[in-house]
């Protein structure tokens, strides 16, 4: 079953790889056993659970539902490429002090949905965050604090935005 | 010693240290360990039939497949390990036992039936559509009414029924104290099956190591000792070459406390093999076989005088316990816990229960949040709301009217659960306070219905056990469950500490809060304390973080071995400052004299001293090192409490249940952490509200799973979640160490009786009875089509 591998090309996180797969290996499986990039996790392998969510080409994506062949040549922001070792990022620093997360296990996808969201939507209300993540599940959190920390670094964002 | 209200750690907020790796994608869960040489990755076939015989398995196309290594069956792998059950010593239980992988026979859907061994995930998951296995299906049965019925085929032939529990208690002249009350209600409640659908599902991994002769497990687990016990017990081995490790685990909820099939597994393929070996398990196979829990029928009948006091109490609980007991609990966790927790709050002297489960061609049920509570909680409060309706008294009323108040503290419950302290009385009162409940009363048509929408409220005031200690799980059979936790608290040569906990965080924070604990106790900044837990070779032997334990049984023990080894250090210290260790405190990360503020040593000199750094020696009689081990039993039980009080809208155009208002209060005694207390208030009372009004695992009946997938299986988004207003009382328990009461499954036992009673309120003009859970659109909706329709036939 294993068919001949291909050639695949992606930037990720800024740094170029390219690596031989089988066409119909996981995008996730590539970002996580290929790329040793583990901070993206699998919950559900189809579709719903949005642990595996990454930016391609600057838009979330669902990478469990995704063969990495057909995204050769995207451009690809993993969770590991929002803040890398430095400063975190605001959304981060939002949900940190919100008490946004406790297993932490969903935590990659929904920061990922957050910084695509409040880019598109830098001024949210309550109703369109929850709207917003419901492409996510917390099964911790209740997801109270997450709501408090996305309406949260919106205000961070924009704050910074004017500072800059 | 300081008194524990000199803290200045102990009831604040402190940002976890965890979230910095987990936001960064550093931490690791199981899946993502570094992977070792030569791992071979394995997959299970799964039965697709409730009960079959298996005539034979062919695996010779899957073997021949390139990158599988083997395939083997419940034959190959039955001289590795023995037969699997938990140890269960209570009257009126029956052993059954099972092959980790099916032999002969299969009996749920998503039993093991083989086991593939690849060199990839993508070869072992390609295998298994080419095992070709011959079944003979068999009639089946799936649910309890089904299972106890006299022509119900017998899952277990040497038990004779489908019996596998069954135990009954009653107080002192039960029938003649139940004669007494004026009336007599009787109500027949449901819960649907549910599972605990941590975002991360299970796997596991086996490591070899050639030169120690060693075998280190990697699980996710909640109880890594247990699960340690079992597998050494299991497959025969020393429990000395065995150590278990729980990687960054991605959620719990009790489905992660129990000992699985496959963790014997990988262990005896890797001793086998000599190679590591792992296994990740997908969604589907979480939601086919990993513990489901709940599917209770619970009747609840009660006699009560006309001012709505309970006279006597009498409940029946059935339980599924799927196909085989699970370990380490066996069904009989939450049916024990269910018959032992419903008299709550109240004043119930006359008491009596039945209580049996039965085995059906489902996956095993075991533990879950809540356990048994939610079910104890719906029947109970449930029947408060009936009491009112029947004899025309507000159902707030009836509750006070029943609740313990607070000058009977302590509190020996009519199971001898000692309660005490508690707030159930004013809790039950801020509660109504917040919602204004008499203002909603008052304005409250008879009918229910306001701009199109029935509405109604409901209450739900509950105890919460935590911190279950040897005690209380002795009294419910649980032989193989020790109930104490420990610690060993280090000062290192540098002064800095190591706190080693027996316990394994699935995220609740414990690696900040036990920081917090022993920094607080031992005068140091939190940062400098770390927390090692979750790994079998560093810690002492303990029970593990379920059923609300962490803070009670890990917190108290680790105040206490804090203590212990305060204790050294001031002796030491006072050695060194020849002063009377008694009056030494530590402080800012020294030991201070304070009678002479200039005579003061860091920890760290101190530490060096103890570690024989420096040229001062030891006095006569002192030991090297600076630690301590402590092993910590708590009470039977501890009892934290609360209140939810609910405000619904029920469309009749669709069903839909929208939650108006919520208010949660709660009581967990001594807080430690304010803002971990509150993620474990919210994330439990969305779950009930996931309980409540949209989960359930549903089998037909014959025994197929019917969703085994989060697109048919629902649990909460973030629309699904109301404005949460919290209050919290804070009511010390006098019995444990520090006060401390356990937080984390009050939310979910407090929603679903709360939701269902608003539900059962909005409807009750109409005449629907509400008496199960969950209250999806589609069966609401019928309830009111049925209720309409009904109306209209009498009216013409």
């Amino acid at each position: 079953m294993s068919a001949k591998k291909v050639t695949v090309r992606m930037k990720v996180n800024g740094k170029d790889y390219v690596r031989e797969v089988e066409p119909r290996y996981l995008m996730a499986d590539f970002l996580r056993h290929e790329l040793q990039l583990t901070g993206t996790h699998i919950g559900c392998e189809h579709g719903v659970c949005g642990a595996c969510t990454v930016l391609i080409n600057g838009k979330t994506g669902r990478s469990c539902l995704q063969f990495a062949a057909a995204l050769d040549g995207a451009e690809i922001t993993t969770v590991e490429g929002i803040a890398g070792d430095g400063p975190l990022h605001p959304v981060q620093e939002a949900f940190h002090d919100a008490h946004a997360l406790q297993c932490g296990y969903c935590t990659p996808g929904f920061l990922m949905t957050t910084i695509e969201f409040l880019k598109t939507n830098p001024e949210p209300d309550r109703d369109e965050i929850q709207q917003a993540l419901t492409n996510n599940m917390c099964r911790c959190t209740g997801y109270v604090n997450i709501i408090d920390a996305v309406e949260d670094a919106a205000k961070r964002l924009r704050e910074g935005a004017r500072e800059a | 010693m300081k008194a524990i209200e000199d803290f200045t750690l102990i009831g604040k907020t402190v940002l976890r240290r965890e979230d910095s790796y987990l936001m960064r994608g550093k931490a690791q869960f199981l899946d993502d360990l570094p992977e070792p040489k030569g791992l071979i990755h394995i997959a299970f076939v799964l039965s697709p039939y409730a009960r079959a015989d298996i005539l034979s398995v062919d695996a010779s196309a899957a073997k021949a497949l390139p990158g599988v290594i083997d395939v083997l069956t419940g034959k190959d792998l039955a001289g590795d390990i023995k037969t699997f059950a938990p140890v269960i010593e209570i009257d009126g239980y029956h052993d059954v036992r099972r092959p980790v992988v099916a032999i002969d026979r299969v009996n749920f859907v998503g039993e093991y039936v083989a086991v593939i061994l690849a060199e990839s995930p993508y070869a072992a998951q390609d295998a298994l559509d080419l095992v070709d296995i011959d079944y003979d299906p068999l009639p089946s049965v799936a649910g309890i009414k089904a299972a106890l019925s006299p022509d119900a085929p017998v899952l277990h032939d040497h038990l004779g029924d489908n019996l596998i529990f069954r135990t009954a208690f009653e107080t002192e002249d039960f029938d003649a104290r139940f004669a007494e009350g004026d009336v007599v209600l009787e109500e027949e409640f449901q819960l649907g099956r549910v599972t605990g659908v941590m975002i991360e599902p299970r796997g596991c991994m086996a490591w070899p190591d050639p030169i120690a002769t060693n075998m280190t497990l990697w699980t996710p687990t909640q109880i890594p000792h247990i699960v340690r016990t079992a597998i050494a017990d299991h497959l025969d081995i020393p429990e000395s070459v065995l150590r278990v490790v729980t990687p960054a685990v991605g959620g719990g909820f009790g489905t992660k406390a129990h000992v699985y099939p496959d963790e014997l597994i990988v262990v005896a393929l890797a001793r086998r093999y000599g190679r590591a070996v792992k296994w990740v398990q997908d969604r589907r196979e979480d939601l086919l076989t990993n513990a489901h829990a709940r599917e209770h029928i619970l009747k609840l009948r009660v006699a009560v005088a006309n001012d709505g006091e309970i006279r006597a109490a009498h409940l029946d609980v059935r339980t599924n316990c799927g196909a085989y007991p699970n370990h380490p609990y066996s069904p009989t966790l939450e049916a024990t816990a269910a018959v032992r927790m419903m008299p709550g709050p109240y004043r119930i002297r006359n008491y009596k229960y039945d209580v049996c489960s039965v085995t059906t061609n489902t996956a095993p049920t075991g533990a879950y949040r809540g356990t048994g509570q939610p079910s104890a909680f719906l029947a109970i409060e449930g029947m408060m709301d009936r009491i009112g309706r029947r004899l025309g008294l507000d159902p707030a009323d009836v509750r006070r009217r029943n609740v313990i108040q607070p000058e009977e503290f302590p509190y020996v419950n009519v199971v001898g659960v000692r309660y005490d302290t508690g707030s159930y009385s004013q809790s039950l009162e801020r509660g109504l306070e917040m919602v204004g409940y008499d203002a909603f009363r008052a304005a409250q048509p008879k009918d229910r219905l306001v701009d199109g929408k029935y509405r109604g409220i409901g209450i739900c005031n509950y105890t919460e056990v935590s911190g279950t200690g040897a005690p209380g799980w002795r009294v419910r059979g649980f032989a193989k469950m020790p109930g104490f936790d420990s610690s060993r608290v280090v000062v290192e040569p540098d002064g800095k500490i190591t706190v080693y906990v027996s316990q394994a965080d699935a995220g609740q924070g414990h690696y900040t809060t036990f920081a917090q604990i022993a920094a607080d106790r031992l005068g140091v900044s939190w940062e400098d304390v770390m927390v090692v837990e979750g790994d079998t070779a560093k810690t002492p032997y303990g029970t593990g973080t379920f059923a609300s334990r962490g803070s009670v049984v890990g917190g108290g023990t680790v105040i206490r071995c804090s203590d212990k080894v305060g204790v050294k250090i001031r002796r030491i210290a006072g050695y060194m400052l020849n002063a009377d260790p008694e009056r030494l405190v530590l402080k800012d990360g020294r030991v201070i004299d304070p009678e002479d503020a200039d005579r003061s040593l860091s920890l760290r000199e101190v530490a060096e001293t103890a570690y024989s750094m420096n040229n001062l020696g030891l006095p006569q009689g002192e030991e090297h090192g600076l630690e301590a081990t402590d092993y910590y039993d708590p009470p039977m039980v501890t009892m934290a409490n609360g209140t939810h009080v609910v405000q619904v809208a029920v469309d009749p155009e669709d069903g839909r249940v929208e939650i108006e208002r919520y208010a949660v209060v709660h009581d967990c005694g001594r807080v430690i952490n304010p803002k971990i207390v509150e993620g474990q208030v919210h994330g439990a009372t969305v779950q009930g509200i996931g309980e409540a009004l949209m989960e359930e695992i549903v089998y037909d009946d014959e025994g197929q799973h019917l969703n085994a997938n989060l697109l048919d299986y629902l649990i909460p988004t973030a629309m699904d979640v109301p404005n949460l207003e919290l209050s919290h009382i804070e009511t010390p328990s006098i019995d444990t160490v520090g006060g401390i009461k356990g937080a984390a499954e009050g939310g979910l036992t407090g929603a679903v009786p709360a939701i269902a009673n608003a539900v059962s309120d909005a409807l009750s003009g109409l005449g629907v009875n509400i008496t199960r859970v969950p209250l999806r659109p589609a069966y609401v909706f019928e309830q009111i089509r049925q209720a309409r329709a009904e109306r209209e036939s009498s009216e013409q």
